[in-house]
């Protein structure tokens, strides 16, 4: 008897699993279940471009409609990886317009796309609806055009914090008057200027615009009008917030913010001068997201805006808050999940600024039972602060502690932090996601790798021994995925021990820590599973194997080599004596 | 694999790449409570290499070859005090970690520079926003004639010795000095004496006076836009306002070596 279920069978039961992740587990447990699956997967998400070519994922998906893709390592967004070293997006968006021409959405992060990239998919790809850039670089606003002219179904256009090369606004006045379908748009990063008019438009003729972020250059006049225009917001941006408005200006102003009965949203806040925050405050009650990081807010009119958000969930602000601040945001907002607080004087290392330390994030923790993600920039902290959050929050996921000056310890006993650090990966054992920082030995490593089950991302800057701290991690963490350390003090023998770790984790990257190109060359050689690349911007005129290597950046790939390496970029595939190569970029 | 006990032997590796790699981490094990053997010092370049362990000791001799460049990036360069990792775990709390003047280090803190961009733009609005002028950096603002800004607020931080806490002034809520350095005795009064309770002193509130004359305890200074230190009140009121960066109250008795490291240009004004 053929117990197998006919395919259209097979087919309507996947059609309902969702996650990725089932379906990657669906998709083992043999032959007709995969071939079934891969058929029917309509998202798929590279989170390496490297790691696959794009024609083998356009031949395993045939109905896929939305592809995610990221590029360059996380580090890149603190510098650390030149320019030049790819994350290019063309040779998808070539492929793709082949073999996948009904794709409809594409999502990149950290990569390079070009002008010609944007063209290509406004020809290509006829039924193309969403396109949300994050921290890409290397178009212009010409290609913005192509896409606004060409994308007659186009619902999502978002630019998250890309580079971009601006050559002014007209872009936005290529949306056709027969486009009505869009959703989504953002264009925050943006410097120039659109045209008033037909920004108004565009917004009156998209009766489904839930999300809209302006740029710095909308003024508060602009946006009045523009609220008017679209009062089924769910998420706005605004641009900056502060011109001189004429008391009848405000009143209208304020009345539009308070037709705003779906925005959950806030973001944008440039410039925010204090007199106009009160206009804020119709919307706060039912925010729930509430992103300050730009907004140079003193902290008693912070409080004052936050006091009235009692549903918010998730906070972005400067250290302007202060810890008084901090403690006030925790009693009125008790619903708050994900709490970040970015450093907003850049050049005060020297300072000792007590108004914001660990005790902000403590009074948090005491009193937020939903918190599970923090982001925390500061000058000092404790050991007993940690324990505290511990403590506080078992329900943690995701802790990245950032005490801005490197080797700090613990403030009040001098001693290292690594028994705080303890508390947290100890007492948290749900956490997926750490970044620590501070005067940290061997030991707070040895904790990590002891508790840090669940551990899949860990960021390590200027902290540890030796060895020991890489050993303890690559041989404790079961569950981790992407490693990054910079300037820590261990060198080739426990990346070596632990070679065979590196084929389960996505990526590890490493800078400024005392690798030797020897070990990079045995490591390429023992494992043909993983891009070992070596990035050096300033390489020896000879490279003996004992010479350390600037930064190092490992992956997973069933790609094999890639073939867009930059000079500075060596991999093993590159001639062995010289250890640089001639091959230049295309 | 994943989970491997520590104790090597018992757990089959998938990959060894060290031939003799497991009998020099057995040692390595063997030799914890000596962290010594492990300690490397985060040392400038040049600096007590010799004093490594053994383990480093083949990298630290090819590393001197090396260029300096790749070093610069590194933690080396943060370390102006030969730190030594601990012997147990006590830390010697004399060992001042804190550098009073870090160099820059690529990448850190790790601020996305989309962000950090926008924090040099942050600080120049909270110091000096009336140096802009007529110019606003929009392009789309171009229309917009900028009076000196006197409805945007015009904050510049300002510290006190002895003081932890810093605080930070709207230089446009102020017409002239007297103004301004009545406000700075009601922002660190109680502050102060504040201070002075928890050391021992009295505790009562003084009031700050003599801030521009150098007749009181304390005086008034500030840092420039071109990194000066000098004596609030020499240069007319708006003068001052579109060059000061930020403020500080320093002792009147440690005016001379306070100004010395800014070369004074009222001393070359004077002149």
């Amino acid at each position: 008897m053929d117990l197998r279920l006919p395919s259209k069978v097979l087919e309507h039961i996947f059609s309902f699993v969702d996650s990725n992740e089932d379906r990657n587990s669906v998709s083992l447990v043999c032959k007709s279940w995969y071939e079934t699956e891969r058929r029917t997967r309509k998202k798929i998400f590279v989170r390496n471009c490297y790691a696959v070519t794009p024609e083998a994922v356009a031949r395993r998906f045939p109905e896929m409609r939305s592809l995610t893709l990221k590029g360059k390592p996380h580090f890149a967004d603190y510098n650390l990886v030149p320019d030049g070293w790819g994350g290019y997006a063309w040779p998808w968006i070539e492929a793709l317009a082949e073999k996948s021409p009904s794709l409809e959405e594409l999502r990149l992060k950290r990569m390079v796309v070009t002008d010609e990239c944007l063209e290509k998919i406004a020809a290509s790809f006829k039924e193309f609806k969403a396109l949300v850039l994050t921290s890409c670089e290397g178009f212009s606003t010409d290609g913005l055009a192509a896409i606004a002219v060409a994308c007659s179904n186009l619902r999502e256009l978002e630019l998250r914090e890309c580079i971009v090369e601006d050559l002014g606004g007209d872009w936005l006045s290529y949306f056709p008057e027969t486009l009505t379908s869009l959703v989504s748009l953002d264009f925050s990063c943006l410097d120039s200027a659109v045209k008033l008019s037909d920004l108004e438009r565009l917004v009156s003729r998209s009766p489904n615009l839930k999300s809209l972020k302006l740029n710095r250059a909308v003024s508060l006049e602009a946006l009045g009008s523009l609220l008017r225009l679209a009062p089924q917001l769910v998420e706005l941006g605004t641009g900056s917030f502060s011109d001189k408005l004429d008391q009848e200006a405000v009143s209208k102003l304020s009345q539009a913010f308070s037709e705003l009965k779906q925005l959950k949203s806030l973001s944008g806040l440039w410039d925010v001068h204090p007199e106009y925050i009160p206009l804020l405050y119709s919307v706060c009650p039912r925010l729930t997201s509430l992103n300050l990081s730009y907004a140079t807010v003193q902290m008693p009119d912070l409080v004052e805006l936050l006091s009235r958000c009692s549903n918010l969930q998730k906070l972005w602000v400067m250290d302007l808050i202060e810890d008084k601040g901090l403690e006030a945001v925790a009693s009125s907002c008790k619903e708050l999940r994900e709490l970040r607080v970015f450093p907003s004087g850049a050049e005060d290392l020297d300072e000792t600024n007590v108004a914001m330390t660990e005790q902000g994030l403590v009074s948090v923790s005491e009193v937020c039972p939903n918190l599970e993600s923090v982001l925390y920039f500061c000058v000092q902290f404790t050991n007993e602060a940690l324990v505290t959050i511990a403590r506080n929050r078992p329900n943690l996921k995701c802790f990245r502690l950032c005490v801005m000056e490197p080797f700090s310890p613990d403030h009040k006993t001098q001693k290292p932090l690594d028994e705080g650090f303890k508390a947290i990966v100890e007492g948290c054992k749900d956490l997926q996601r750490l970044s620590v920082s501070g005067l940290l030995t061997d030991k707070a490593f040895q904790y990590i790798g002891t508790h840090g089950k669940k551990i899949r991302m860990l960021s390590i800057a200027f902290a540890g021994e030796s060895d020991l701290m890489l050993h303890h991690l690559l041989s404790g963490c079961e569950s981790l995925n992407k490693l990054e350390i910079r300037d820590c003090p261990f060198g080739d023998t426990a990346l070596l021990e632990n070679a065979a770790k590196l084929e389960t984790m996505r990526s590890l990257w490493m800078s400024s820590c005392f690798v030797s190109f020897g070990a990079c060359k045995l490591l390429s050689q023992k494992m043909p599973k993983l891009n070992v690349e070596v990035i050096d911007e300033h390489p020896p005129e000879t490279r003996p194997d004992s010479s350390p290597v600037e930064r190092i950046y490992i992956y997973r790939t069933l790609a094999g080599p890639r073939l867009d390496m930059p000079e500075f970029v060596w991999t093993i595939h590159k001639n062995l004596e010289i250890g640089v190569s001639n091959l230049a970029i295309e | 694999m994943e989970g491997c006990p520590r104790n090597k032997e018992t757990c089959p590796k998938l990959l060894d790449l060290i031939p003799q790699g497991r009998k020099w981490y057995q040692e390595e094990k063997n030799n914890t409570d000596q962290e010594n053997k492990l300690e490397l010092r985060l040392a400038p370049p040049g600096g007590d290499e010799e004093a490594t362990s053994a383990m480093t000791k083949k990298k630290i001799e090819t590393r001197n070859n090396t260029k300096k460049e790749a070093e610069d990036k590194s933690l080396f360069n943060l370390s102006g005090n030969h730190f030594s990792p601990p012997k147990n775990t006590t830390y010697n709390p004399h060992i001042s970690l804190k550098r009073t003047a870090p160099g820059p280090v690529v990448g850190w803190p790790p601020v996305r520079s989309f962000r950090k961009n926008l924090a040099n733009t942050i600080s120049s609005k909270l110091g000096n926003e009336s140096s802009l002028g007529g110019q606003v950096n929009k392009s789309g603002d171009c229309e917009k004639q900028v009076q000196p800004s006197k409805r945007e607020g015009m904050f510049v931080k300002i510290n006190m010795d002895s003081v932890p806490i810093g605080r930070k002034v709207d230089l446009n809520a102020y017409n002239s000095y007297e103004h301004l350095s009545f406000a700075v005795d009601k922002l660190f009064r109680g502050l102060l004496a504040a201070q002075r309770d928890t050391s021992g002193g009295e505790g009562e509130e003084k009031p700050i006076i003599g801030l521009l004359d150098g007749k009181g305890e304390f005086t008034l200074t500030y840092e420039d836009n071109e990194g000066d230190k000098m004596l609030v009140g020499d240069v007319p009121w708006q003068m001052f306002v579109s060059s000061v960066k930020r403020l500080r109250v320093i002792k009147s008795s440690e005016i001379s070596s306070a100004l010395r490291f800014g070369c004074s240009k009222q001393q070359k004004m004077r002149a």
